[in-house]
């Protein structure tokens, strides 16, 4: 019953810690989840991503813009490079399976694809970066190498966004089983059903919804 | 044509609407027509200039801009730029940024001479063959990066938003030392020919920075640029900007340049009937992908609507097919009836 109570109180430090940007207070809180030897894994998903949620919320009623989330995501950090290296084995074999990350060549906007990013991370997911002005074949190659289940490609501006027909093709023509999502300004719904991608993502913002989604259904699993 | 413009832009309306771009407005049929591979025109004024010319030649397209690319002002900053020439002919890609060497305002070093430093000599000689060429017909436009535009193209974004929030002053030298840089610019591509240049200054929109920071870190500087230049200057901003159309407004510009996620009856409603407002026709969604009948549609809702002049809300994609092309210039002629 102690132990609960201190368990509840250290997930709620991580989750103001993250979505009040206040990284020390994240650090301080993931230590003690140590040394009272809770649950890393349980501290990521319920402490740290859930703060993050909360930062999705306040970005959806647009009281955080991107400068707030990314000292979240900061904080968040803060918090999963004390814990990760403490999560269990079996934990880890909860691993939702490999994700291939990047922006489209021709554009070097990358801030909502490591927002993305991260939240894969958080949700357990292996992550290949391929960086920002990507050559669109490296995205098959990448994905031919890892297996990846998912890929996701961004694009923020209009002018690059028309290369990901082209890569959709190519990693279909590979592997019709992989499931691929479009993130950034400029794609639309039906910019992605012209390009056969599973999912889309308007902005930074959907993105970031349905990353956070993702985590939610992951922690409703447990 | 030219002399409207112009009169537009100092606040003279007539009944008469015209379609004309403060940023890129190049197609493919443009490209053809001429010969030019895209990846060839952003380093040669002559092949630059020609290219610009096409829009107003192939449609009648009512201004001619130069350049293409929005890293002009980077690759004066240091920053080395990837201009994708190794590239298949058939892709459009634009110049980007390769590499951001800037992280504090200590490590910026303005080029002395700034008239002759990178390429802005061959948009100053580019903007000069156009005046030559059809100038005396439309009129010629440039534009320039916003200074958090190029805060955010020579530093690593992620550290300059946080910066925004951590150490707000320091953003603030920055964007001062940027802000002169664009003053400098401008009178410089004036003296060259320019009739009107178009502040770009996309990463300061809504969908990033919270409309508070936007008045407090970014708009100081605007007007400071906007106080200091002589001639038309137009202030573009992307995406949503209804939350900080009251702030553009206040900023000086001579029009206001809006894009398809600006409402644009809330932004009259905001800001009344007086400034000249541009905008806000979907160069992508409409232009490229719709059909004559959806551009003569969105025409139609953007004079509706209150613009004063039909303006693509950003660049328009090369790949725009001629028929919707011919659609929009004959669409916005048609809109004097309306307006009447």
């Amino acid at each position: 019953m102690a132990d609960e109570a201190k368990r509840e109180e250290l997930l709620k430090r991580l989750a103001d810690g993250v979505w009040k940007f206040e990284e020390e207070e994240v650090v301080a809180a993931a230590n003690e989840v140590l040394a009272a030897n809770l649950d890393a894994y349980d501290a990521i998903i319920n402490g740290l991503a859930k703060g993050m949620e909360e930062a999705g919320r306040l970005w959806e009623e647009e009281e955080y813009f991107v400068p707030e989330l990314l000292l979240c995501a900061d904080a968040l950090y803060a918090g999963l490079d004390i814990l990760r290296p403490h999560v269990k084995i079996e934990d880890k074999a909860k691993s939702k399976g490999v994700v291939v990350i990047g922006t489209v060549q021709g554009d070097v906007h990358d801030i909502g694809k490591n927002l993305v990013k991260m939240m894969f991370e958080v949700a357990g997911f292996e992550v290949h970066d391929l960086g920002k002005d990507v050559e669109l074949e490296k995205f098959v190659e990448e994905q031919l190498k890892t297996n990846a289940a998912l890929v996701c490609l961004s694009a923020m501006m209009t002018t690059s966004m028309l290369g990901m027909e082209r890569v959709i093709k190519m990693i279909r023509e590979r592997n019709p089983n992989v499931r691929i999502m479009i993130g950034g300004a400029p794609v639309t719904q039906e910019i992605v059903s012209k390009f056969g991608a599973d999912a889309t993502a308007d902005n930074a913002s959907n993105a970031l919804k349905e990353a956070l989604r993702m985590v939610s259904s992951l922690r409703t699993m447990q | 044509m030219r002399q409207k413009a112009l009169n537009l832009l100092q606040g003279k309306r007539d009944s008469e609407f015209l379609c004309f771009s403060g940023m890129g407005n190049v197609t493919t049929e443009g490209m053809k027509a001429t010969g030019i591979r895209f990846a060839q025109a952003h380093t040669d004024a002559g092949k630059m200039a020609k290219l610009a010319a096409t829009s107003f030649r192939l449609f009648g397209f009512q201004s001619a801009v130069v350049p293409f690319d929005v890293a002009i002002e980077a690759e004066l900053l240091g920053c080395p730029i990837n201009f994708y020439t190794e590239v298949d002919p058939q892709e459009i890609l634009y110049p980007t940024v390769k590499e951001k060497t800037i992280s504090s305002a200590a490590g910026i070093r303005i080029p002395s001479d700034l008239a002759n430093a990178g390429r802005v000599p061959m948009v100053r000689q580019a903007l000069s063959l156009l005046k030559s060429d059809v100038g005396g017909e439309i009129p010629i436009g440039t534009y320039i990066m916003g200074p958090f535009t190029v805060a955010g193209q020579t530093m690593e974004l992620d550290h300059l938003l946080k910066l925004c929030l951590k150490k707000p002053e320091e953003v603030s030298e920055i964007l001062g030392i940027y802000s002169s840089l664009i003053v400098e610019l401008a009178k410089s591509y004036f003296a060259a020919g320019a009739d009107y240049i178009t502040i770009r200054e996309m990463g300061a929109c809504s969908d990033v920075l919270r409309p508070t920071l936007f008045r407090s870190l970014v708009e100081p500087h605007l007007k400071d640029i906007f106080r200091k230049s002589a001639g038309p200057l137009v202030l573009h901003i992307c995406g949503k900007s209804n939350g900080i159309i009251d702030s553009m407004n206040g900023c000086g510009a001579s029009a206001l340049s809006v894009d398809q996620k600006n409402d644009l009856r809330q932004t009259r409603e905001s800001i009344g009937k007086a400034p000249v407002v541009l905008g806000n026709f979907d160069p992508y969604n409409v232009l490229v992908r719709g059909t004559p009948q959806d551009v003569r549609r969105a025409v139609a809702h953007c004079i509706e609507d209150g613009v004063d002049a039909v303006w693509p809300g950003c660049d328009i994609w090369p790949t725009a097919p001629r028929e919707n092309m011919e659609a929009l210039m004959a669409a916005v002629a048609a809109g004097r009836r309306e307006r009447k």
